[in-house]
């Protein structure tokens, strides 16, 4: 299965840097309007057609693969961060702080991260600009995501603090930090990497979800979800069946990192 | 002996889950009531706006609102009126958010018994053929489809199913069941592997009763508890497909809610929400460990 695993990745490494070249390789910028070209079907001009206000598909696609493809990640990573920070306060504290730690994972992990975020969103000011509009719909998905790797963090921590090997090293004078560095870190950067091809697939379908229902990345900046919108009208799908080509392209990144995953367990 | 220990062992876990609920009750309430406390115009006094009333007038009123609504205070009276089942008044809709709830519960009750007992019986289905015939084929198969509904996000199956006027609950099961399958899968293996159900394969058993008293029976605790973590999915699903395909239950409320800034219904929804799935959750680890117990 090995080049199976190596296949997956050529692609998602395409894709990124489809999205990383988004403006050497796109036509058009992704907000520039040609009224007079409203819905056209696709062209030379505009290889995917164009939308209801003549905005060029192709670019808007590569555009909001940058958004979708490049953010995902860093919300895995703030995830990841936090929840690390988070279990090591838990466990390194009292009873109550731990028990206090328990309840809260169990509120977070009980609701829905959909409620949890559209709360969180609809906190946020009317007028907040596209750019920092698209900064806090990852950074909130970073949040809402720290409690299920917090959990995994925690019982791995207290399972190394019950181990003869780290009590050896404390009774052998081996300080607190260098015990967390050499010790601890290298069994946690595994589970992390574990809880990071977990949680990028769960913030790209998270960010999809939330494009189509409009409370995720704003107009005019382009996103897999927020482009997937046309797909509630099936007259412009049966016109310009490109319209289904961000779908095509999150369906192929998700298959991607699925492989990459199931690889990851067969190996283990 | 064993018997007292396993009746204590339950009775040391339900005290465990009891706390847990509370907590999440208390813990719940907090982020709730503070969530609605300071969302935007909650301070607002409809009477400063009156221009029949003097500038000390209104800033008492201020003052005297300002007090009522100190958070521990707040706290204290939202957490009492919660267990009453007062959740507020909906700041959008001007009705209370229990009346709102109860009207559209059970169109998302519906929807998620439906949806999640399909998810789960067509899970159980695609990880039996990946496990039990042991044929690579049946194996990809299960995978792919799997793989298959994985990738694509619930709210676009809901549209692909609005559109051909297919009952929706269809879309909630397969959204379920690609989340639900790699466990199944496991347990299943486990289940297959195991030295009890070898043995009576080799005493030839039939295959009806090894199904239903060796597979079933084995894998039953580990399915309930599964089935309390599958109602936050379909939870957690129901939002873009409500919203979506226009049905009028509790996640197109939530949706409607997040777009007019409407916290108290949004906090209310989501405690209440949370308590109930956290119950549910409860509920199927307590069931599954009593039948490990067993």
């Amino acid at each position: 299965m090995k080049w199976l695993k190596r296949a997956a990745l050529v692609v998602l490494a395409s894709i990124a840097l489809m999205g990383i070249l988004a403006p050497q390789i796109a036509p058009r910028p992704y907000d520039a309007q040609s009224r007079e070209s409203a819905d056209a079907p696709p062209s030379s001009a505009f290889p995917m057609g164009a939308d209801e206000i003549g905005r060029d598909r192709f670019s808007r696609l590569l555009y909001g693969t940058r958004v979708s493809a490049l953010l995902a990640p860093a919300a895995a990573c703030v995830s990841i961060v936090l929840a690390l920070g988070i279990s090591f306060v838990a466990v390194s504290g009292s009873r109550i702080v731990f028990f206090g730690f328990s309840g809260l994972t169990t509120i977070c992990l009980s609701l829905p991260w959909i409620f949890l975020f559209i709360i969180l969103r609809a906190k946020l000011p009317l007028n907040t600009g596209p750019a920092l509009s698209v900064g806090l719909t990852f950074g909130l998905m970073g949040l809402a995501g720290w409690a299920w790797p917090a959990r995994v963090f925690a019982a791995s921590i207290g399972e190394m603090k019950q181990s003869a090997w780290l009590m050896q090293a404390r009774s052998a004078g081996v300080r607190e930090w260098r015990i967390a560095a050499v010790g601890m870190w290298p069994h946690l950067r595994a589970i992390a990497l574990a809880q990071f091809r977990i949680l990028v697939p769960a913030y790209v379908l998270s960010e999809a979800s939330l494009g189509l229902l409009g409370l995720g990345v704003p107009e005019p900046l382009p996103s897999w979800g927020n482009l997937l919108r046309d797909l509630q009208h099936p007259d412009i799908v049966r016109s310009n069946p490109w319209v289904l080509a961000p779908l095509g392209l999150l369906c192929i990144a998700m298959v991607c990192l699925e492989l990459l995953q199931s690889s990851r367990e067969a190996a283990l | 002996m064993t018997g007292a220990v396993d009746k204590q062992g339950l009775a040391a876990r339900l005290g465990l889950t009891l706390l847990n609920l509370v907590l999440v009750v208390v813990i719940g309430g907090f982020a709730a009531a503070a969530l609605v406390r300071y969302s935007p115009g909650f301070d607002v006094d409809e009477n400063s706006w009156n221009p029949r009333i003097s500038a000390a007038t209104s800033e008492a009123l201020h003052a005297s609102r300002a007090r009522e609504n100190e958070l521990p205070r707040f706290y204290l009276n939202y957490l009492s009126a919660a267990l009453r089942g007062d959740f507020g008044q909906s700041d959008s809709l001007k009705v209370p958010v229990s009346e709102l709830l109860r009207d559209r519960a059970p169109v998302t009750t519906r929807l998620i018994v439906f949806g999640t007992a399909g998810g789960l019986f067509l899970g159980a289905l695609l990880a039996w053929l990946a496990v039990w015939p042991r044929k690579s084929a049946g194996e990809i198969f299960s995978v792919t489809i799997s793989g298959f509904f994985l990738a694509i996000p619930p709210a676009v199956l809901a549209l692909f199913f609005f559109f051909e006027e297919a009952p929706l609950w269809i879309a909630v099961a397969f959204a379920v069941l690609p989340r639900v399958f790699g466990t199944i899968r496991a347990v299943l293996a486990n289940v297959h592997a195991s030295p009890s159900l070898l043995a009576a394969r080799a005493r030839g058993v039939r295959p009806l009763t090894l199904a239903v008293r060796h597979v079933a029976g084995a894998a039953l605790p580990q399915w309930i508890a599964l089935a309390g973590v599958t109602l936050v999915l379909a939870f957690g699903v129901i939002i873009p497909i409500e919203a979506l395909c226009d049905v009028p239950g509790i996640g197109q409320l939530a949706w409607k809610a997040a777009l007019s800034r409407d916290l108290p219904l949004l906090c209310g929804l989501a405690l209440i929400i949370t308590f109930v799935v956290a119950c549910a959750q409860s509920l199927g680890e307590l069931l599954g460990w009593e039948g490990i117990g067993r």
